[in-house]
């Protein structure tokens, strides 16, 4: 396969995780939470490919999140884009496993963030977006987000780390 | 690093561009776009759903003869049951038909029916809906109803092309008319979903109730659909009105919580019913739709 | 300084230029300091109050007018409510980027069109405000009329809502431009009464449920279109007891509604209001105050514009308190019900109005009076059309309380007792009644052309003799007649509010009658200018001539006859703690034989006199039928009457009816009001069997 396709590839490999958290979402569905890793889902890729596929990889990411949740379009993938240019700046962010720890935690509680108030501001005229209920429910989605990125990160690198061997993405540059 | 840093400024310039194109695009390419990643998913959707039934297949599979065997037979009285009643609304209906033509009352809403399989749910504070595993090629189309049985499940609010997505009941895009039990003088209620509390089943609110409504004392008052609409068919079961109906703050109307006629989180399988002639509102969201053609 | 072309250096320093330079200096340092020392002040000294300025005009409250109290009958059966008004508004800050881009395309079409005239920019962007609005609209109508099954081959046809002119549902320029101008900060509505869409036009009330369920079903939920529902008032019984309850007009003063937090933190705020109501007639009006209720309010901040943006904080408006007439609603139904049968020869309605005392409390259990209006139809859509229209009819009048009617016979009660109490003459006194009586040269004739013969005290009131008032009138002179009356009140103002009510109106029905006429000698000297005469005696004595009084006032006459006391205070709020005690109340003065022939005869004229054809088989009670002469358009008519009590042993109610004949029917006391008279006491007499 082409160099140029592996974040299709990536992403191919990373889909399934994306639905598995959806599918525990599914199975949460009574306690009305909707579980995320998509900020998460970017963190390996960011260390390694290049920047342009990256932010296809993050972009795409970001839409298969929005695509069957009533969210303004564009919301979390833009978002996701720009951390992707700046992880892929600023690769040392991401050297070693603990640094990818605490950039996962940050980016995903980002994603999460970005999500929960985009829809809420698309639904304001339903549930006030400012009371203190909703600061409670954004508060547990971002606790949630950030066990999620812990739990899955590791996990989660190893299959895309894999992927990205077996499709020949070099090795970042701090591993060299 | 430096050379790599040179190019993120590029890179944000070029973020910072999109996004300004990005807003002024024509909805239709973002409409595409979503559409695009939601087809991209539907394959995996569907498999969840097939996997899901295959598993309870298995697990149907290792039941013993015995288990079945009952099943079987009490089925078979189900349906000695049903096949009775069918009959008899068959005559209802023809005597329905006759009485309208009479009195050249218009014919009820006519729909037909789909059946769906249920293969993801998609919950939030934000929303409530479930993915099903029809779309448009089955003839679905935006603002169908949907239920299960005679309990109203909630509303299409998108279609793909082999899934769709349901707002449930208690979805804040959610809204329709009712009618409650025990209300002599069949006054018009609004129902709308109400996002919900996480960790907390969810809720749809009845309003604009009259003061003078009671519920019946010692039961469950049912939340019925009226009909009037045009969207749902009358006398489905929306759900039931929790008791403690409160009166508004300037105490000249009341409202109360709706629990969901299903249990939305476990329902594995539900009908759309498609109109057989797309409502006005229907005509109204296609993009090409013009009032004044429809007239 | 230094000179720049080096032209001229033996003038190092130039004096005047020296001085320039230093004037200039000194100008720029004194505007400097003014200046500086300006925006000191401003920054550090007026900085609370620029900042409460600023604040002041960045935000802005909304009075929200309550909902009005209900209004029941004496046993709680609703009069007047308030019912749910479902409206369509647009939210025109979310619409003003399609205003913007109408207007836009609205102005390259004319610039194209007219490449060297200016437009008129306000009128186009008038214009594409109304298309954008209109736009919505016809979603709205589409939505709302158009049926599923528009596309069926129907073999039954669709019943549409009435095709109204296009006009009528559009936005009106008008109505727009008025909002802008004065609640631009509010939404517009676009439809102001869903389940009455078309102002004027009656829908059934399955239709308007029809309407608001197929809006909020199928018109898409987010977006600039919203719908509101508030309270309008309702008159559940139509045109029943119209002119007690009166009707609501819009009023945007809400003034005394306020609470203390309007008033005193948001003195300086702009404040705008939604239109509430104002009762304009009836209760609703006298007891206004009570009904009103407290405003809401709402603190937005609000756009450059002038638009709202951001709700604050708020405070829910408080409904009214309610009302309990003493009315009994099935005795109104059944008055009002007898009242409309009576009509002229072209099958109209004649003028009438009824009433129905409760005679020991004075409570009215009805009052009724024809014709009459709907006040659903002047609550929320007032029409010209629909006010002229009553007004022609004389429908805004209450009869019963305001209309000035000469008593007719229903007086002889009073000239038999101002008689009885003058000893002019006794109860068994028999006088010698023909068919005429002469006065001052002139026959008086009775209504009977050969006479009634021998007549006493219980036959007048049987057969109503004119002759033997006459005689009886002359004895007992004018002067005592009148100070009869007035004794019984039948020229004294009614219906006042007890005082601790009257902070607007002192009364309980608006304007009730006060220019009854008991005349005297004085009395006639000052009208007509002219001495009293014995003629002048003889027309009083039979309640004709220049007496003038209220059908209400005869109802209480009848009240206090059947309690044995002379007054009887009316009343139409309903109060379970009421003693029977009336103002000014006296014993009527009567030896019980007087008394008992005076009821006796009232008995007699329902069982064998002018009444009988109004009798009650098993429920006597006590009557007396009037029929006096009127000049209507400069030609005679009659008007009917009938008062009295019921059961005649032990009275609970008393009643008056009065009708006003026209010239082309002929009405009479007992055959005209009469069964008026009767409906009521037997709807009374059901009413009392189920309790």
């Amino acid at each position: 396969m082409s160099l140029s396709w592996a974040w299709l590839f990536l992403l191919l490999a990373t889909f399934p995780w994306l639905l598995g958290v959806d599918l525990l979402s599914d199975a949460m569905a009574a306690s009305g939470v909707c579980l995320f890793v998509s900020g998460a889902a970017i963190i390996a890729p960011c260390r390694r490919l290049r920047r342009w596929q990256a932010v296809l990889f993050s972009a795409c990411v970001g839409f298969l999140f929005e695509s069957l949740r009533p969210i303004p379009d564009g919301s979390l993938a833009l978002l996701l884009v720009f951390i992707a240019i700046y992880l892929t700046s600023h690769r040392d962010e991401i050297r070693d496993m603990p640094k990818m720890f605490g950039a996962a935690v940050v980016v995903n509680a980002l994603g999460c963030s970005a999500w929960f108030i985009a829809a809420g501001l698309a639904h304001t005229a339903d549930v006030p977006l400012l009371s203190l209920h909703f600061l409670g429910q954004w508060l547990l989605h971002l606790l949630l987000a950030t066990i999620l990125a812990v739990l899955l990160l590791v996990p989660l690198t190893l299959v895309q780390n894999f992927a990205m061997d077996r499709v020949g993405v070099p090795q970042p540059d701090e591993a060299v | 690093m430096d050379n790599n840093r040179q190019g993120a400024k590029a890179s944000y310039v070029a973020l910072v561009f999109f996004i300004g194109l990005w807003l002024i695009l024509p909805s239709a390419v973002r409409r595409f776009n979503r559409e695009a990643f939601a087809e991209f998913q539907a394959p995996a959707l569907h498999l969840v759903g097939k996997g899901r039934d295959l598993a309870r297949y298995w697990e149907l599979k290792s039941r013993s003869p015995e288990e079945l065997v009952a099943a079987s037979r009490d089925l078979a009285r189900i349906n000695a049951a049903l096949e009775l009643k069918l009959h008899s609304l068959d005559d209802a209906r023809k005597e329905n038909i006759r009485l309208r033509e009479m009195l050249r009352y218009p014919q009820s809403t006519e729909f037909v029916t789909v059946v769906a399989r249920v293969s993801i749910r998609e919950t939030s504070s934000w929303w409530q809906r479930i993915v099903i595993r029809k779309g448009r090629s089955d003839g679905i189309r935006p603002g169908c109803p949907v239920v299960f049985g005679d309990r109203v499940i909630g509303r299409v609010s998108t279609v793909h092309l082999t899934t769709s997505e349901v707002d449930l009941v208690t979805s804040p895009g959610f809204r329709c008319t009712a009618f409650l039990e025990g209300d002599d003088q069949y006054h018009v209620v609004h129902v709308s979903g109400r996002a919900g509390l996480s960790l907390s089943a969810p809720r749809a609110v009845v309003s604009i109730i009259p003061l003078e409504y009671n519920p019946p004392a010692g039961q469950i008052a049912k939340v019925m659909t009226t009909g009037l609409g045009g969207v749902f068919p009358s006398g489905l079961t929306l759900g039931t009105l929790e008791a403690g109906v409160q009166s508004t703050a300037e105490k000249h109307m009341q409202t109360g919580a709706l629990t969901p006629a299903k249990e939305l989180n476990f329902i594995q399988e539900v009908s759309v019913l498609i109109p057989k002639y797309p409502t006005a509102g229907e005509i109204l969201l296609t993009p090409a739709g013009k009032p004044e053609e429809f007239r | 300084m230094k000179d720049v072309d080096g032209q001229n250096p033996s003038a190092p320093s130039d004096p005047i230029s020296a001085w320039r330079l230093r004037a200039i200096f000194l100008l720029f340092s004194a505007g400097f300091i003014y200046v500086a020392v300006g925006l000191g002040y401003r920054q550090l000294i007026q900085n609370d109050a620029l900042n409460d300025q600023s604040e002041n005009q960045s935000r802005r409250v909304v009075i929200r007018p309550p909902s009005r109290g209900k209004i029941f009958d004496r046993n709680g059966y609703v009069l007047v409510d308030n019912r749910v008004r479902w409206s369509v508004k647009a939210d025109l800050l979310a619409l003003q980027p399609e205003f913007r881009k109408e207007y836009l395309d609205l102005l390259n079409k004319e610039k194209a069109r007219f490449p060297d005239r200016r437009p008129d920019y306000d009128q186009l962007q008038q214009t594409a405000r109304l298309n954008v609005l209109n736009a919505w609209l016809t979603k709205i109508w589409f939505v709302i009329d158009s049926t599923n099954q528009k596309a069926a081959k129907g073999s039954a046809k669709v019943k549409s809502t009435p095709n109204l002119h296009p006009e009528e549902r559009m936005v009106h320029p008008d109505a727009l431009r008025k909002h802008l101008n004065e609640r631009r900060a509010l939404k517009f509505p676009l439809i102001l009464d869903l389940a009455f869409p078309n102002s004027g036009h009656a829908v059934t009330p399955e239709e308007g449920n029809r309407a608001v369920a197929r809006f909020i079903e199928q018109f898409p939920v987010h977006g600039p279109i919203t719908l509101e529902a508030d309270m309008v008032r309702s008159y559940p019984n139509g045109k029943l007891a119209a002119h007690v309850l009166g009707y609501v007009r819009d009023s945007d003063i809400l003034k005394g509604q306020l609470d203390d937090v309007v008033e005193s933190e948001f003195v300086n705020f702009q404040k705008l209001g939604y239109t509430g109501k104002k009762g304009a007639d009836g209760i609703e009006a006298t007891y206004n105050e009570v009904l009103s209720g407290r405003s809401g309010w709402e603190l937005w901040t609000k756009t450059s514009s002038g638009y709202n943006k951001d709700l604050l904080k708020f405070s829910a408006p408080i409904q009214g308190a309610n009302v309990a007439l003493s009315l009994d609603t099935k005795i109104q139904k059944a008055a009002e019900e007898a009242l409309a049968k009576i009509v002229d020869s072209q099958g109209k309605p004649l003028p009438a109005a009824a009433v129905m005392l409760d005679v020991n409390t004075g409570e009215i259990l009805a009052l009724a009076s024809q014709p009459s209006f709907d006040p659903n139809e002047m609550a929320d859509r007032v029409t010209q059309i629909y006010f002229d229209q009553v007004n022609a009819d004389g429908g805004w009048l209450n009869r019963a309380t305001q209309g000035l009617y000469a008593p007719g016979s229903t007086f002889k009660l009073i000239t038999a007792t101002a008689g009885l109490r003058a000893n002019k003459i006794d109860w068994d006194d028999i006088l010698d009644c023909g068919p005429s009586y002469m006065v001052g040269g002139r026959a008086f004739p009775e209504h009977d052309p050969v006479g009634y013969g021998q007549v006493d005290l219980e036959k007048m009131l049987a057969v109503s003799c004119n002759v033997w008032n006459y005689q009886v009138g002359l004895r007992t002179g004018p002067e005592s007649l009148a100070k009869e009356a007035r004794r019984f009140g039948l020229d004294a103002p009614l219906l006042r509010k007890p005082s601790e009510h009257d902070n607007h109106s002192t009364t309980e029905l608006p304007n009730p009658a006060t220019r009854m006429v008991i005349p005297d000698r004085a009395y006639k000297q000052r009208v007509a200018g002219e001495p009293w005469t014995d003629g002048d005696t003889a027309n009083t004595s039979i309640g004709q001539g220049y007496l003038l009084t209220t059908p209400l006032h005869m109802a209480c006459l009848i009240a206090s006859i059947a309690r044995g006391e002379t007054r009887t205070t009316p009343s139409i709020i309903h109060d379970p703690g009421r003693d029977g005690r009336h103002a000014g109340a006296e014993p009527i003065g009567l030896t019980t034989p007087q008394l008992n022939a005076l009821r006796e005869g009232m008995v007699r004229c329902v069982e064998e006199g002018t009444a009988k054809i109004v009798r009650i088989p098993g429920l006597p009670y006590a009557a007396k039928t009037g029929t006096s002469e009127y000049f209507k358009k400069g030609e005679k008519a009659h008007l009917a009457w009938i008062v009295g009590y019921a059961p005649a042993d032990n009275p609970v109610v008393a009643f008056c009816v009065l009708v006003e004949g026209q010239l082309d029917t002929s009405t009479w006391g007992g055959k005209t009001a009469g069964p008026v008279a009767r409906d009521m006491i037997l709807s009374w007499r059901s009413a009392a069997d189920e309790k």
